[in-house]
């Protein structure tokens, strides 16, 4: 699906000498025509881990979303592996059943029907040599009676703490070895992705050290959401924005992924783990890559991933943590009209936790176009609503015309991405009030996804297992990305280390020193 | 929804704005106009294909329809919704009467969403000549549908005679599902093929295309071989190396045959007609690719070199029908 200089072969119209095309490109293939979907080459989706919440409640379901939609190979298989006394059959109506109830799209009878032949299990537990023995002598097999070339990627849903013995038998038996297999081998691995930067280290030596760097595809399900792809679209595409986006023009950067919900049934993983640790490390610190990052000079994985990597490494620390590193856990509150128990009180919490629910940060990035401006970056759990956005708020004008009391309503300036819910962008300006008085208040100029384009988008599993096979890294974090995100994080993690976090209700905006923090710089937080 | 009886254009425009406004700020992201011409008894199949589309593009939809061009008195009634039955964006109706047929830019014009770009879709019966119909004058994309014409395989020929960029037919988007797989099977082969043949109708339409695009590829003639059925039924490829791959249309599944292979079975989703309209929509620019393929099925070529832009010529079929 490469783009060839050769876009026409020669047209024969009657009986005139023809002109074979290009061999190696596929003449079907022709950059202007837009209506042909990327179809990725025939390949075996290989899942470990698939009785786990999120193979049943995100990735099977998005596998028969893509068959749906006609994206995947007329040669697939999905094969699954655990530890269960399974034959095919037994997975298959698994499958069937999680994919029925959390697909995005229609259910069709018919679409299935032609999946579930293609759908295989290998029962076996991990440390099985001879399971997974019979794992590569399956995908051997289905080689040649399901045609699908060697191609396989492999899905690890399974915890981190499992990664070197799967790794270690892929190795074995050298299913991970693309010259072994004669197609590509890859493997996808969701987060964390290690939890400070030694482990990460250690992390990405084994899997990169197993498959080959370019083939490991790290998940961070946020950047397959649109807006955050079409946060590139928005600056690098558009000539309005690119020139004000600097410190000449932005006054500050408010980065903020809010839940209402509490932890969960997750006590054992967050209690260790903590909010900075679990979204501020990824998620946040991505975007802010994408919102900060010089133009790429290609829209490829490599370019975009060599200007993300020079933002996370020019990120600069609070020289003063105390101010403005601050740690939340929550109260028990109101939210929502129901009462919500406190973090401490949750179940399988220990009584004196010191983890936190709430971080907030202000980082800067010492470039040329970004010196002086702070970016606010906050996350936390039990806050009012459900809402991550990124914020970019411009400078006062250097002068108004206008008397004082006429813009005494009139605040920054303000272009907000609102990446979930309700995605869009909304461009914050002031405007004149109707009437005789000259007043000039702020009004918001709206553009919702959801309603310029109805159609609902496609999960972002959905688009980033599509990716995967067609082997697209543009959306997918690779290993430097996640050592630098550990080398911002690691310092912070330091200092709060034995501290303890500061107290907020549940159903409120974060701490009283997370306010603070902005009010010492003269700003307040945006309510989203 | 707001009915007009016997009005005018201003006031159509008018009744669009308080709809507007009544309706909150609904219509923040338009992205084209689309122009539907079409016939009293299509209405219904109309909307909901108006509807299905709707919900990918923002648009402003307006539907045209020409009655009595022989009426004495020319009259207009609209009828402007927002949100309604053709689906969550706008939609003026607008039937036009008398002489006043003859003019439906006149109408259509003022009513055509600020700097977006506008596609004219004829439902039944496109003009023979496009530039005889104003509303395809200046529409930037124009849809025309020849299978609903009484004899289609001239009318897609008298589509390549009258071609311009920018034009594109529906018998095309028909079998955008073939050309996916027949592009995905020629993703594997590793061998280029030598014959290809297509069977099915040899006087349909999308046969023909089908074959006029991969013959336009391929840059060797693909014939249509006749067999059993209305519309394309197999598609046969072989490679050099000797490799055959047989794709058989069974009725929203694809079979696809490759001897010493398993027989594969890919859905063949019947879509409606909102849904290819949505995918017409998709792109706002000239096709080229249809218009190399209508090029091979007539034998002309250079229709993507032709001006894009059309002049309206005068045609009035008053007078067209005394000269008979």
């Amino acid at each position: 699906m490469s783009l060839t200089e050769d876009q026409s072969p020669a047209i024969s119209t009657g009986d005139g000498p023809l002109v074979p095309p290009a061999l190696r490109a596929n003449p079907l293939r022709d950059a202007r025509d837009r209506r042909l979907p990327r179809v990725p080459e025939p390949c075996a989706l290989v899942v470990f881990g698939v009785t786990g919440d999120l193979a049943r409640k995100k990735l099977l379901p998005a596998i028969y979303d893509l068959a749906n939609r006609g994206l995947l190979p007329a040669d697939f298989v999905l094969l699954g592996f655990a530890r269960r006394d399974w034959e095919d059959e037994d997975f298959e109506s698994l499958a069937k059943k999680a994919a029925k109830e959390h697909a995005r799209t229609n259910w069709n009878e018919e679409v299935w029907a032609r999946l579930a032949d293609d759908i295989k299990f290998v029962p076996g537990s991990f440390d099985d040599d001879e399971a997974f023995d019979t794992l590569s002598s399956t995908l051997d097999e289905l080689r040649n009676s399901h045609g699908i070339k060697g191609n396989a990627a492999f899905y690890l849903s399974i915890p981190p703490s499992m990664f070197p013995v799967v790794l270690k038998q892929m190795e074995r038996t050298k299913m991970a070895d693309n010259t072994a297999s004669g197609g590509w081998r890859r493997v996808v691995v969701e987060k964390p992705f290690g939890h400070d930067l030694a482990s990460a280290k250690e992390l990405n030596a084994l899997v990169d050290d197993v498959f080959t760097a370019e083939d490991v595809f790290r998940i961070d399900h946020y950047l397959g959401k649109e807006t955050v792809q079409n946060l590139m679209a928005l600056r690098f595409a558009n000539q309005l924005f690119e020139p004000v986006w600097n410190s000449n023009y932005v006054d500050s950067v408010q980065i903020t992924m809010a839940e209402d919900v509490g932890i969960g049934g997750r006590a054992g993983f967050y209690d260790v783990t903590g909010a900075a640790r679990d979204v501020l490390q990824n998620h946040l610190l991505q975007l802010l890559a994408l919102t900060a990052m010089e133009e790429p000079v290609e829209f490829t994985a490599e370019a975009i991933r060599t200007e993300k990597l020079k933002v996370l490494r020019a990120i600069r620390l609070p020289a003063d943590p105390g101010a403005y590193a601050i740690r939340g856990q929550y109260q028990q509150g109101w939210l929502a009209g129901e009462r919500v128990p406190a973090y401490r009180d949750e179940k399988d919490v220990p009584a004196d936790s010191k983890t936190e629910s709430y971080a907030a940060v202000r980082l800067g990035i010492d470039t040329r176009r970004w010196a002086g401006v702070p970016f606010y970056l906050r996350t936390g759990k039990r806050l009012p609503r459900r809402v991550t956005e990124i914020a970019v708020l411009f400078k006062k004008a250097p002068h108004l015309p206008f008397s004082h009391t006429d813009t005494e309503e009139l605040g920054h300036n303000q272009l907000v991405i609102r990446v979930q819910p309700d995605e869009g962008v909304t461009l914050k300006f002031g405007s004149k009030v109707p009437g005789s008085m000259m007043e000039v208040r702020d009004v918001a100029m709206d553009f919702l996804y959801g309603e310029a384009f109805t159609e609902s988008s496609p999960e972002a599993y959905e688009r980033l297992i599509l990716d995967v096979m067609l082997g697209d890294a543009t959306l997918f974090p690779r290993n430097e990305e996640v050592e630098s995100s550990w080398r911002v994080i690691d310092p912070l993690e330091e200092f709060w280390a034995g501290q303890e976090p500061e107290p907020y209700r549940a159903g409120e905006w974060g701490p009283k020193a997370a306010d603070d923090m902005l009010a010492r710089d003269g700003r307040s937080w945006r309510r989203p | 929804m707001t009915t007009l009886w016997d009005t005018t254009g201003t006031a159509v425009v008018q009744a669009l704005a308080a709809e507007r406004r009544s309706g909150g700020a609904v219509t923040s992201g338009l992205a084209l106009t689309l122009v539907v011409v079409l016939e009293e008894k299509d209405t219904a199949d109309v909307e909901a294909a108006v509807a299905t589309a709707a919900a990918k593009h923002p648009m402003r939809v307006i539907m045209v329809l020409r009655h009595h061009i022989d009426a004495p008195v020319p009259r207009l009634d609209a009828e402007v919704s927002i949100g309604g039955r053709h689906g969550p964006g706008e939609a003026v109706v607008l039937r036009m009467f008398g002489r006043l047929a003859l003019h439906a830019e006149s109408v259509t014009l003022p009513l055509l969403a600020p700097d977006a770009p506008v596609v004219a879709w004829w439902y039944s019966e496109t003009p023979k000549v496009i530039a005889n119909d104003p509303l395809g004058v200046f529409a930037d994309r124009r849809i025309s549908n020849v299978i609903r014409d009484s004899d289609p395989a001239a009318s897609l020929r008298q589509r390549a005679i009258d071609y311009a960029p920018g034009d594109t037919d529906l018998t095309w988007t028909v079998i955008t599902p073939w050309r996916a797989a027949l592009a995905a099977a020629f993703d594997t082969a590793s061998s280029p093929a030598i014959s290809v043949v297509v069977t099915g109708n040899p006087q349909d339409p999308s046969a023909q295309l089908l074959a006029g695009w991969l013959t336009s590829r391929l840059g060797f003639a693909v014939p249509v071989e006749k067999a059993e059925g209305k519309y394309i039924v197999a598609v046969s490829v072989e490679f050099e190396d000797g490799r055959t791959v047989q794709m058989t249309n069974e009725g929203y599944k694809l079979l696809m045959r490759r001897p010493g292979q398993l027989d594969t079975i890919q859905p063949f989703p019947q879509r409606t007609t909102g849904d290819m309209l949505a995918e017409e929509l998709r792109r706002l620019d000239a096709d080229q690719p249809y218009g190399e393929a209508l090029g091979a099925v007539t034998g002309m070529t250079g229709l993507n070199d032709r001006p894009a832009v059309r002049t309206h010529i005068w045609h009035d079929p008053a007078l067209a029908q005394q000269e008979a």
